[in-house]
């Protein structure tokens, strides 16, 4: 608890990096709330919409005293962001009434600890995967571009692109099975 | 799901989102083409992709958290 309040101290004060290092142990935890939405609205652009507010609030933001303070902010925040954008786009009653059913549903949002084990075994995975899905996976990591963009700068066709893209995760997740790691384990709530 | 839906996944699965004019973050393009089910695949795909970017990350960030990051330079 005192590690958590000095972390947000840290961010009030204009921490981005203390920021980076919260929003890096919640993500996980504030997406998986969002799946009552996941058919509805994006929720990539929601998840990255309600960090950017959580930072803007933050050195207004008062610590209620009861752990993860900040995250509870961030999952209330992103369900806003997500119940603003279906209003714009017209969900029906029906689909508005079975999502807060969903939501009341849902207990209180932990951060979750990284596994050091999952970081070795994704290091030795990405070593073995073939050159253009490689050169592919590795320019959507390290740019933050659209993906036109980063297709060219591998020198390939946008759909060349997302299909070793899409080969290099294939291949990364069958290279963790065999390693005996199973994502939807590690990420189940 | 076809070659065409896995291409669309693909795209909604990155991190790049546009701003709008107000500066709000704009759903990707290729979500809008998918239905439900596809909708619901990259959600799960997506969760999937952001452990391994945390994972294989030295500062352990994922390609969400940069791209949050970068706009709070902007």
């Amino acid at each position: 608890m005192q590690a958590e309040v000095a972390q947000l101290a840290r961010i009030s004060a204009g921490d981005a990096a203390a920021f980076g290092q919260w929003a890096s142990s919640i993500e996980a935890s504030l997406r998986g709330t969002l799946r009552p939405f996941a058919t509805l609205c994006d929720c990539e652009a929601v998840v990255q919409e309600a960090l950017l507010r959580v930072w803007q609030v933050a050195p207004r933001f008062k610590h209620d005293g009861r752990p993860n303070a900040l995250l509870r902010f961030a999952v209330t925040t992103a369900r806003n962001v997500a119940l603003s954008e279906l209003r714009r786009t017209s969900a029906t009653p029906t689909e508005l009434e079975s999502l807060h059913r969903a939501l009341e549903a849902q207990g209180d949002a932990t951060p979750r600890p990284p596994d050091p084990h999952l970081r070795t075994a994704v290091a030795r995975c990405r070593e073995k995967l073939p050159g253009q899905p490689a050169a592919a996976l590795t320019a959507r990591l390290e740019r933050a571009e659209d993906d036109h963009a980063l297709a060219a700068s591998v020198r390939m066709t946008l759909n060349t692109f997302l299909q070793n893209v899409s080969r290099a995760r294939k291949l990364l997740a069958d290279c963790l099975k065999k390693a005996g790691i199973d994502l939807d384990l590690e990420l189940a709530p | 799901m076809t070659p065409e839906e896995l291409l669309l996944l693909e795209q909604v699965v990155s991190a790049h989102r546009e701003r709008t004019v107000d500066g709000v973050i704009k759903s990707h393009p290729a979500w809008h083409d998918l239905d439900a089910a596809g909708r619901s695949a990259a959600f799960d795909e997506t969760l999937r992709q952001r452990a391994l970017e945390r994972a294989g990350d030295p500062a352990g960030q994922s390609s969400t958290v940069k791209a949050v990051l970068a706009r709070l330079a902007r």
